[in-house]
């Protein structure tokens, strides 16, 4: 892979901008639309956010793990950018799902925070990969890249840890699943569609950076922060 | 044979440093006095606040003894003869998972009997049912820790960022030790938390499985 960004890539990324903000519209438009939940009343909605967040997570943390064994397989500096750009919009949406999940648990449980399994599996999932960023903005040696890769594999071990907690763990106050009908249902869809067109567009926009980095470093441009020297192959 | 070569190396180095041997056991015993204190002298629940500070003791602790044994190698140049020998990465890091299992359990057989007395808890009879659950804490713990210790070789602030990436790992560990700890001394009963024995055994054999194929790219980052 050349390290000059191709031309399609822009054109690609503007068109998911449009999609996601076309689609992001529209479910705000349809959450205001939606039905108010009898019992929880208008503060329901924050599940339009809170589970697709979740899931845009999921992907970007799966993203970050499949590209960690591609980079330590191969050694190509691209898997390496693609796992740090996936990390950094998983961090991002699980950010939101750490922000919005106490917002709704207030009203469901009347607590802001309660030491249950997901709850608690998540928080830990939200802490090892901030530390991920941590290590990686404190390494300059070619040592990142690989570093980097294996705490991309080992934290992912998490993943399904916190996807099956509610199922392992007994008192788990979390809803297993989300069961909607009607327009709730539709609303919940289209946010999803919503948010996962955003992350695509956000990816590609943040590979983007790294791309663009590792061109500057392979011209020795001492303007841009030096990414860690690895091979960059044609 | 690498296994043992290099368990017995780490502990000769640990063993000539008796400085150190005595500031881990101090401090340890410290962070029970504290926490102790903290929750005393009239405890609600003793046989919970006894595993939780015997844990965080064993927990806080272990973090010095990990980054010790990094130091070390590093100030001998340990860690280069030892990967010039050609000896299998793996085995270089289960023997480095087993001084550590030695060294944190040296740490735990002192720490037991202090938050034992000082918390009035336990009784002889499920003596060797703590001992079983403080192996399965102590090798999940080394066996992580030996992984995180050898990543973090070559990071600014180490010991810092070893605890920011190694706490959070051994959360499902720590969790599990603390409430089978505390079954134990409560009533006996495990029964309730047989769940968390089994989250510690999948704990180890997981550090020691990613360790198997994980530990040669970080010898390598390190070099």
């Amino acid at each position: 892979m050349s390290v000059l960004v191709p031309k399609w890539w822009s054109g690609l990324t503007q068109v998911l901008w449009a999609a996601s903000l076309l689609l992001l519209g529209a479910s705000l438009w349809m959450v205001v639309r939606a039905p108010v939940e009898a019992q929880m009343g208008v503060v329901q909605k924050i599940v339009y956010v809170h589970v697709p967040s979740a899931i845009a997570t999921l992907i970007a943390f799966g993203l970050t793990f499949g590209a960690s064994i591609a980079y330590l397989s191969t050694k190509r500096w691209y898997w390496d950018a693609i796992a740090a750009s996936a990390c950094e919009l998983g961090l991002v949406f699980a950010t939101i799902v750490m922000v919005t999940g106490p917002l709704w648990a207030r009203s469901a449980w009347n607590t802001w925070w309660t030491w249950e399994p997901r709850l608690t599996t998540f928080l830990i999932l939200w802490i090892l990969y901030a530390g991920y960023h941590v290590v990686r903005a404190s390494l300059r040696s070619s040592a990142r890249r690989t570093v980097c890769s294996i705490l991309g594999i080992v934290f992912f071990v998490n993943l399904p840890i916190v996807w099956k907690s509610v199922e392992w763990w007994r008192g788990s106050l979390h809803p297993r699943n989300v069961t909607m009908t009607g327009e709730m249902r539709e609303t919940l869809l289209l946010s999803m569609a919503a948010w996962l067109v955003f992350l695509a567009a956000a990816f590609l926009t943040r590979l983007r950076l790294e791309w663009a980095r590792e061109a500057a470093s392979a011209r020795g441009d001492a303007r841009v922060p030096a990414a860690a020297p690895g091979r960059v192959s044609a | 044979m690498t296994l043992l070569s290099v368990a017995l190396k780490d502990l000769r180095l640990h063993a000539r440093d008796a400085r150190f041997v005595a500031t881990l056991f101090l401090f340890s015993t410290s962070l029970v006095l504290i926490l102790s204190v903290a929750f005393g002298p009239i405890f609600r629940d003793p046989a919970r606040e006894a595993s939780a500070t015997l844990w965080a003791a064993l927990f806080f602790a272990g973090v010095l003894g990990l980054t010790r044994s990094l130091d070390l190698e590093a100030e001998s140049g340990g860690g280069d003869a030892l990967r010039l020998t050609g000896a299998d990465p793996y085995s270089i890091y289960l023997g480095k998972t087993l001084a550590n299992v030695l060294l944190l359990g040296a740490v735990f057989l002192l720490v037991l009997p202090i938050a034992s007395v000082f918390y009035d808890v336990g009784n002889l009879s499920v003596l060797p049912a703590v001992l079983g659950v403080a192996a399965l804490g102590v090798i999940g713990y080394a066996a992580w820790g030996t992984l995180f210790a050898a990543l973090a070789r070559g990071l600014k602030a180490r010991e810092l960022l070893l605890s920011v990436l190694l706490f959070p790992t051994l959360v499902p560990l720590w969790i599990g030790a603390v409430k089978v700890t505390h079954a134990l001394w409560a009533d006996g009963n495990i029964d309730p938390v047989r769940d968390w024995i089994k989250v510690m055994a999948v704990s180890d054999v997981l550090a020691l499985a990613l360790a198997s194929f994980l530990y040669e790219p970080i010898q390598e980052a390190s070099e």
